[in-house]
């Protein structure tokens, strides 16, 4: 038995500090996961800690034979999944909300040019992923941010492993039509004969 | 080579081999399409995980506390809001029996002390009544009947037994 194991049995029992040490080592992905599927540090943080809640409450549930970390990010995918869909039910753009909390670049930081051209690229990756289905949105962070197989991240959002290959192909071409579209097109080539300066 | 193998290996995140890396990069310097799938990839690739702020396990202990205590508030108020609807039920229920014991409690006990006093009676004739019939009905019946009897007994309660397991078996991996 592992340490982690250990942990998880303890906190079963109803040991605090057992969860707690859990909480600590799975913060970051957890945390990742609800980042980059509703894109708000603030919703992040909170759906993160909904998801440890939910966790402590359905301990007793926990199979100790399946993943500590593929339980836990389930349980923090389908609630980010739940609330991506009542976002959409409520007419909610994340665009929209983009656009009003637009962040001017960091004058502290070392590099202000380096820290906007970060912050822009973590804006352009956001608005591609907040393109796709919340479903196909889990499948493509499980699986380029955990590193997560076809058969993890089936067990992770309750699919078939076809289920899930057949979205991730699905968000892979909406992601690359998006990207084609958002990125600008390559200067026409010169004609045989056609002067350079034209 | 066509278009359409490039696009399903980028689709797939198909691992390549040297060789058809290789075809895929002379590709990618024609196809726009494809280029552009590669990018996203390389993208999502490289893009960097996030870390909550500093502090998260102790804010996730405060907001655990305030979420027993919301607990444990609804539990009480739950209880109270229990009992007190069982509380007027009782009195809703009783009311008009009450209102009789007080205004007559003579009359009252009377009644209900003739009325216990019928359904004991009652019990006792059918005591009785029962104890014969348990002496003469066995004579009346055949010794082949009774077989018949206890052996449908028997089957249907094997049967019973059987469903219940089936039912109650937990399958795994459901």
């Amino acid at each position: 038995m592992n340490e982690e194991q250990a942990w998880v049995i303890r906190a079963q029992r109803g040991d605090q500090d057992a969860f707690t040490m859990l909480v600590e080592t799975y913060q970051k992905p957890v945390y990742n996961l609800c980042y980059r599927m509703l894109g708000e540090p603030e919703a992040a943080e909170d759906a993160a800690q909904e998801t440890f809640l939910r966790a402590f409450q359905h301990l007793a549930r926990y199979d100790t034979g399946r993943s500590f970390a593929t339980w836990l990010l389930s349980i923090a995918a389908h609630y980010c999944i739940d609330r991506l869909r009542r976002r959409k039910l409520n007419v909610f753009s994340i665009d929209e909300d983009e656009e009003s909390d637009y962040e001017l670049p960091d004058a502290s930081a070392l590099n202000p040019e380096h820290e906007s051209v970060r912050r822009e690229e973590r804006d352009h990756l956001h608005r591609l992923l907040s393109s796709l289905e919340a479903t196909d949105r889990a499948a493509i962070v499980l699986r380029y941010w955990h590193d997560y197989s076809e058969q993890e991240i089936a067990d992770t959002l309750s699919l078939t492993v076809s289920a899930v290959k057949s979205r991730l192909h699905r968000a892979r071409r909406a992601l690359g039509s998006l990207w084609e579209r958002s990125t600008p097109q390559p200067r026409a080539e010169r004609k045989r004969y056609e002067s350079p300066a034209f | 080579m066509n278009h359409r193998p490039f696009e399903d290996w980028l689709l797939d995140d198909k691992l390549l081999k040297p060789e058809e890396d290789r075809e895929l990069q002379l590709h990618l310097q024609a196809c726009r399409h494809c280029a552009a799938l590669w990018e996203a990839n390389l993208a999502l690739r490289s893009a960097k995980s996030f870390a909550p702020a500093p502090g998260f396990t102790v804010r996730f202990q405060a907001r655990l506390a305030a979420q027993r205590v919301r607990q444990r508030r609804s539990q009480v108020i739950g209880g109270l809001l229990l009992v007190l609807a069982g509380l007027g039920l009782v009195v809703w229920l009783t009311g008009p029996y009450l209102l009789e014991f007080f205004s007559s409690p003579a009359a009252w006990i009377t009644t209900w002390v003739g009325a216990l006093l019928g359904i004991l009676e009652a019990m006792r004739a059918l005591g009785e009544a029962g104890s014969v019939l348990f002496r003469v009905i066995p004579g009346l019946i055949p010794p082949f009947a009774w077989m018949v009897l206890i052996s449908g007994s028997a089957g249907l309660g094997l049967l019973w037994s059987v469903s219940l397991w089936r039912f109650t078996r937990v399958t795994r991996g459901a």
